[in-house]
């Protein structure tokens, strides 16, 4: 239960204020949804409800001349999918062994983790763009314009505070589950697939959305180390339509803009208690 | 006699033994290519991981670092030695036409062809084969069929001068098959590679050779079509004249570039300022937003109807940065979007959102705030849970109105449980490249500068600019150098952040 004081305190002058707040909220989201159901496709005096709203915009996007929307689709959803199962997998082994074994090296290696954790990958951008581009002479599926190289990058920087966050789920598991089927003759590989890894969907959950929203959403990266247009992905087209093309085609530009938005939306209505008790785990510990 | 248990291992040891040496083989492989493309540094971290697992699989001592081995491997390779590389370009003279290593610059001029004055043209037709493509030489004497792989053989013509349809397994190309790839077929050598021949045109073709040499006495690269000498110097082939061979190499400047932003006054005065903008649009953004997340949850946590308000109130916090800022930049637009045309209708004109800098920077913090309070909304109406409710029954006994248990119950308590978090959300946005650059890119730029540079824009994406934007002139080598200083920055913030997290944690 929340602060509650109520009969204490007035209430009904918080409405409207509430309302002023949905509306700051809310606006951004109805005016693109309405811009993309407008046909008139331009900016110049584009109203909250359209005129004959209809479809037009996103036949046009899906339909595009020089502009495979579909293909930079298909390429955010290959590239996250296999960045966010790269990430569960890595930190989840890690974060059981962390966990649950004593090694030497240990504290170090939290420590680590905790400040490779500080740098984002946009600090380094410059050398990852020249670090591909050596590889890429060597590796060729690795370097820059390859999907391999930057899905290598986002499971890079995903794991740091992912690692914590699982070790610390697992802290809180009893020891006495996993112990006992030690003694029973169990390994530690059998103990991690059918007693850990079950016991900790939860944060499973909560890491997997938290790298989908981050390698989905990412631009930068994708913008320095991608060059062909079939191989970008959908944030890095959304904006180079954009910056080319912005008051003749708005309509098809918004019609893109939610149409980029809806696996985002979808995967995250269902998980959202996950969400935030991802973003509120380490300010309360409840 | 061996049992059926003791053979088990015997196998396991093979199978082990097998993977090692492909293993090994296949990293040394990869290492000594990038020795002798002079890329010492991607080797040795390449060699130092391979050690890594070598290690830690064959010896039972280090097997718990098995579970985080792969994490270890692309940590090593994609996080920690991209901050080592950077601190590193930051010390050369990277950039555009120093994009290689000396040894890569020298292969690539090395592959440089050129034509002989005074050589000859012949006619040619095309061919090709699932092999490849290759050329007939019409008028040569004798008429020369030449290959992509390297065949060079003499051709019998018809007695209308035609050359044969097939010749082994390639067959004629007519000139609609040709013209759509003669672009890719010009790139093609041809016959000897010694002395490749060439296609010109859609007409000629011609035996070239090789334009420069690389002596190592000298350290300098030779054009052989005049004998000039280009001595290798701080990463150009600088000839006597003067002139540079493109491409150049990286090498290493020492503290130029850093003495460059602290000595020149045309980088140094753009660089304070941005500095400066970049700690105010930081601090602004977390502390309005932390402001506008708190109020939202002590005003509509509490209110018939909360669970709806909530979900409402969050809808921003999925919806991908992109989006959102694309959104907000068309609807401030001052002639065309929403918010200027009301604005336009109230005030008589709209603020220039893009244009004015002081306006550029409010926006830019406006659409900061609705981006980040959902997060402060969650963090508070979490946080405010733990304080207990007998304190404020207590201050109500005391007789304390809302504002003084507001201000000495509920802030108090509440910045110390979310201080860790308003301190990383300030690191973030220190570096928050996403919306500077989407919304209006870092514009508008800054008058009487040399270097391109806008009044919006944070170090961060200075350094894109820089590196990335500035067309033909990109300096990687400057753009690094301004990066270890960010380092520096956002080291000493996380180190607050830490010390901070004690605290809190010691009470």
């Amino acid at each position: 239960m929340s602060r509650v004081r109520r009969g204490r305190r007035s209430w009904w002058w918080r409405y409207p204020l509430a309302l002023a707040m949905i509306g700051f909220a809310l606006l951004p989201v109805l005016w693109v949804v309405s811009a993309s159901l407008n046909p008139a496709k331009t900016l110049v005096g584009a109203s909250l409800l359209p005129e004959n709203p209809g479809f037009v915009n996103y036949d046009d996007l899906i339909n595009h001349p020089s502009y495979p929307y579909e293909t930079w689709l298909w390429n955010s959803i290959k590239i996250t999918v296999i960045s966010v199962s790269l990430t569960v997998m890595i930190t989840t082994l890690a974060g059981y062994a962390l966990s649950r074994f004593r090694f030497a090296g240990k504290k170090a290696f939290m420590t680590g983790i905790l400040i490779l954790n500080v740098f984002p990958a946009v600090l380094s951008i410059i050398a990852l763009f020249g670090m591909m581009q050596q590889i890429g002479t060597q590796i060729s599926w690795l370097g820059l314009d390859t999907h391999g190289g930057l899905i290598a990058i986002y499971v890079s920087f995903g794991m740091g505070i992912n690692v914590l966050l699982v070790k610390a789920y697992i802290d809180r598991l009893p020891r006495e589950l996993d112990e006992s089927a030690l003694v029973d003759g169990a390994t530690y590989g059998q103990v991690f697939r059918k007693i850990v890894f079950p016991l900790i969907r939860p944060i499973i959950v909560t890491v997997s959305v938290l790298q989908f929203f981050a390698v989905y959403g990412d631009f930068v990266i994708a913008r320095v180390m991608l060059r062909s247009t079939d191989n970008l992905t959908v944030m890095v087209g959304l904006l180079l339509f954009q910056t080319q093309r912005f008051e003749q085609d708005w309509g098809v530009i918004t019609a893109g803009a939610v149409l980029a938005s809806l696996p985002v939306l979808l995967l995250y209505i269902p998980v959202q208690k996950y969400v935030i008790s991802g973003l509120t785990s380490g300010s309360v510990k409840e | 006699m061996l049992t059926k248990d003791q053979r088990v291992p015997t196998s396991l040891y093979v199978r082990t033994a097998l993977i090692t040496v492909a293993f090994a083989v296949g990293a040394l492989w990869l290492v000594r290519a990038l020795l002798l493309d002079g890329l010492v540094m991607l080797a040795s971290v390449v060699s130092a991981v391979t050690i890594f697992l070598l290690l830690v699989y064959l010896r039972r001592r280090y097997s718990a670092m098995r579970w985080m081995a792969i994490g270890v491997v692309f940590a090593a390779l994609f996080g920690v030695y991209p901050i080592l590389f950077n601190i590193y370009i930051g010390f050369t003279n990277m950039g555009n036409g120093h994009l290689f290593s000396k040894e890569q610059s020298i292969e690539r001029l090395e592959s440089e062809q050129y034509l002989p004055e005074g050589s000859s043209t012949f006619e040619w037709k095309g061919y090709q084969s699932a092999d490849g493509y290759a050329i007939v030489l019409i008028d040569a004497d004798p008429p020369r069929f030449v290959s992509e792989s390297g065949a060079d053989e003499t051709v019998e013509l018809d007695p209308n001068g035609e050359p044969p349809a097939t010749i082994d397994d390639y067959r004629v190309m007519a000139p609609n098959q040709v013209l759509p790839i003669i672009d890719s077929l010009a790139d093609l050598d041809f016959g000897d590679p010694d002395a490749p021949v060439r296609i010109q045109s859609f007409r000629a073709a011609a035996a070239s050779q090789q334009r420069y040499r690389y002596d190592a006495d000298l350290d300098a690269v030779i054009d052989l079509s005049n004998g000039v000498p280009h001595q290798a110097k701080e990463g150009s082939w600088v000839g006597p004249d003067g002139g540079e061979l493109v491409p150049g190499f990286i090498s290493v400047v020492g503290a130029d570039n850093f003495d460059r932003f602290l000595s020149n006054d045309n980088l140094r005065t753009p660089l304070l300022r941005v500095v400066v903008w970049n700690f105010a649009f930081a601090f602004f953004s977390v502390a309005l937003s932390f402001l506008v997340g708190l109020g939202v949850s002590m005003l509509f946590d509490d209110l018939p109807g909360r669970r709806i308000i909530r979900a409402l109130l969050i809808v921003p916090y999925p919806i991908p940065v992109l989006v959102s800022v694309l959104i907000w930049r068309s609807m401030l637009n001052p002639d065309l979007g929403t918010i200027g045309e009301f604005l336009a209708a109230i005030f008589g004109s709209s603020p220039q959102f893009f244009l004015d800098p002081m306006w550029t920077r409010i926006a830019l913090i406006v659409v900061n705030i609705y981006l980040s309070y959902p997060y402060f909304y969650v963090v508070t109406s979490g946080a405010l849970r733990v304080i207990p409710e007998e304190q404020y029954d207590a201050a109500e006994v005391d007789g304390a109105g809302p504002w003084q248990r507001f201000r000495y119950i509920t802030f108090p308590q509440l910045t110390v449980i979310v201080m860790p978090l308003l301190i990383a959300s300030f690191s973030f946005n220190f570096n928050n490249f996403n919306l500077v650059y989407i919304f209006n890119n870092g514009n508008p730029p800054m008058a009487d500068t040399i270097i391109p540079v806008g009044q919006t824009d944070i170090l961060i994406s200075f350094i894109y600019k820089l590196a990335f934007v500035t067309s033909g002139a990109s300096d990687y080598g400057l753009g690094a150098a301004i990066s270890v200083a960010l380092f520096v920055v956002v080291g000493s913030i996380t180190w607050f952040q830490i010390r901070a997290t004690r605290a809190l944690e010691a009470r």
